[in-house]
């Protein structure tokens, strides 16, 4: 009889052994980052609007844009050297903090950017941008914040 | 007894945990493992992207090196990055040519590629999508004047408003006139259509082709182009660096089709990234040097060196031939053929490598804007593992 017991505390113990690998292999399984996960997604994302804002600022435009304010040519720059199916939202700051671009600089759905779980944000900072007098140069420092949010629609 | 059920339910317990085990396991870790997969796949996918695209390759020039064999086996690594540029990202368009299947002047194929950027397990296929699109609504002439009316749209077809467009028409009349007249900018409206007029020099012209470079916020330009479409058996026309070289259409060339026999260039004309023009021949109808002939000879036709020309950074190539008319077949006159450089540089989009029909799935995408020959492109690239 105290044999049978013995048999049955085997059967116990192998149970909760076979509970606790199963258990540890599913907990380590949620710790996994998968490349689906936000953080490849939005890491793919940041590359490719550092790519185009850094593109953007070599040939001189992005500063141009900014400082004489003309954002429908950055929406429009940035919905051709983007993919298609990539929206995005930007928003031009001042040093004090205060939202320069009076009108909204975005395209595709807004909800996206409230809904998406694989958004982007991409801050761009610009110095300032020269102006020509009188066959001279003068830059004047003005640094601005660029915050661009972008996400697969 | 009791020892023996013991046991045998015991067996079954363990039996059952075993195939539990077996079972559900791999299915619990299956779709990680998927991912884990998938993760080293984008991983390659983005260093093979950046060696594509930062990286010039070996030799640093590959693209524009003389007398380019198939498959070229002084390409020791490959890159498409420009030598000339700091830039990132900034690609040669000589190289870039040297992925277009087909190039009369060799090309490296997508075997080759791969086995040069160690991909001989994988697939791959690259995309340069062009940033919108340009399409000809009518064109007309009366008298000497030339009516275009174009649309420039987004790639989901949203119209683009306030699109500069700047056109160049180069017409012929009869054994001797030729004329090209610019004229722009003119700006698309809120429908992203414009119309515009460009006085031609010439009155009621034989031949005209009108060439639109369309700039859109200063950053993204396209080259688009109509004219009467033929079948050219005259000659293609290649650019490697500073040097233009005509070539048969048919390689080996075929004498069993009707040759246009002797041709002679009367002009080549480039016009440039930003629009200038640069007059880079003019020959007559008699001479030596610009006479070729198609029904007979070799293989490369005529070529000639115009130095400074890929510093120029050439976008469209005109040329005015001396040749039968391949339309009626019949008479020689002035004929008219406009080839953008690179081919790619059209509204439509550049693939290479692999099919993508059954991989979409289990392939990843990594996505750079790009720019070649000063015009920004999205270029896509997509991988799979492929079984050995």
């Amino acid at each position: 009889m105290k044999m049978n017991k013995n048999g049955q505390m085997r059967v116990i113990e192998t149970i909760l052994a076979s509970f606790i690998i199963v258990f540890a292999l599913s907990f380590a399984n949620i710790l996994a980052i998968t490349p689906t996960s936000q953080k490849y997604e939005a890491t793919e994302l940041e590359k490719l609007g550092y790519n185009v804002l850094h593109d953007l600022d070599e040939q001189g435009l992005l500063p141009r844009f900014v400082y004489t304010e003309e954002w429908d040519n950055i929406i429009a720059a940035l919905r051709v050297t983007l993919p298609l199916d990539v929206y995005f939202n930007m928003t031009v700051y001042d040093l004090d903090g205060t939202n320069v671009n009076h009108k909204p600089i975005s395209y595709g759905y807004s909800e996206t950017f409230t809904t998406s779980k694989n958004i982007a944000s991409i801050t761009y900072g610009l110095v300032g941008y020269p102006i020509r007098t009188n066959s001279t140069y003068q830059a004047a420092y003005d640094p601005r914040i660029l915050i661009l949010q972008i996400a697969r629609g | 007894m009791n020892a023996v059920y013991d046991h045998i339910i015991a067996i079954l317990v363990v039996g059952m945990i075993f195939v539990g085990a077996v079972v559900v396991l791999p299915t619990i870790s299956f779709a990680n493992l998927q991912a884990v997969d998938q993760q080293q796949l984008r991983n390659t996918a983005l260093n093979v992207f950046n060696a594509m695209l930062l990286d010039t390759g070996e030799p640093a020039n590959w693209g524009s090196v003389e007398d380019f064999k198939m498959n070229d086996p002084r390409v020791q690594r490959f890159g498409l990055a420009s030598a000339q540029d700091s830039k990132f990202y900034v690609l040669d368009p000589d190289k870039v040519q040297r992925l277009v299947v087909g190039n009369p002047l060799n090309y490296c194929d997508y075997n080759r590629v791969r086995e040069l950027l160690g991909l001989q397990n994988y697939g791959l296929h690259l995309r340069i999508i062009p940033p919108f699109n340009v399409t000809f609504l009518s064109t007309s002439v009366t008298g000497d004047s030339l009516n275009y009316k174009v649309k420039v749209a987004y790639l989901d077809g949203t119209p683009i408003p306030n699109a500069q467009t700047y056109a160049t028409v180069v017409c012929t009349k009869g054994k001797d006139d030729f004329n090209i007249t610019q004229s722009g900018p003119v700006g698309t409206n809120p429908m992203g259509m414009c119309e515009g007029t460009v006085k031609l020099g010439i009155t009621e012209p034989d031949y005209y082709m009108v060439t639109l470079r369309v700039t859109v916020a200063d950053v993204a330009t396209l080259v688009a182009t109509s004219g009467e479409p033929f079948n050219n058996t005259i000659a293609v026309m290649n650019v490697v660096y500073d040097t233009l070289l005509l070539t048969s259409t048919k390689d080996p060339p075929d004498y069993n089709e009707p040759p246009n026999e002797n041709v002679w260039i009367l002009n080549i004309v480039a016009i440039g990234s930003q629009g200038s023009l640069w007059h880079l021949f003019t020959g007559t109808k008699q001479g030596q040097g610009n006479k070729f002939n198609t029904g007979q000879g070799t293989f490369e036709l005529w070529d000639e060196i115009f130095p400074g020309l890929h510093d120029f950074d050439p976008v469209v190539f005109i040329f005015n031939f001396w040749a039968v008319d391949p339309i009626t077949g019949q008479g020689r006159q002035q004929v008219l053929i406009v080839m953008a450089y690179p081919d790619i540089l059209g509204t439509s989009v550049f693939d290479y490598g692999g099919s993508l029909k059954n991989v979409r799935g289990a392939a990843v995408k990594v996505q750079r804007s790009v720019i070649i020959s000063s015009m920004t492109y999205t270029a896509e690239l997509w991988l799979w593992k492929e079984s050995p």
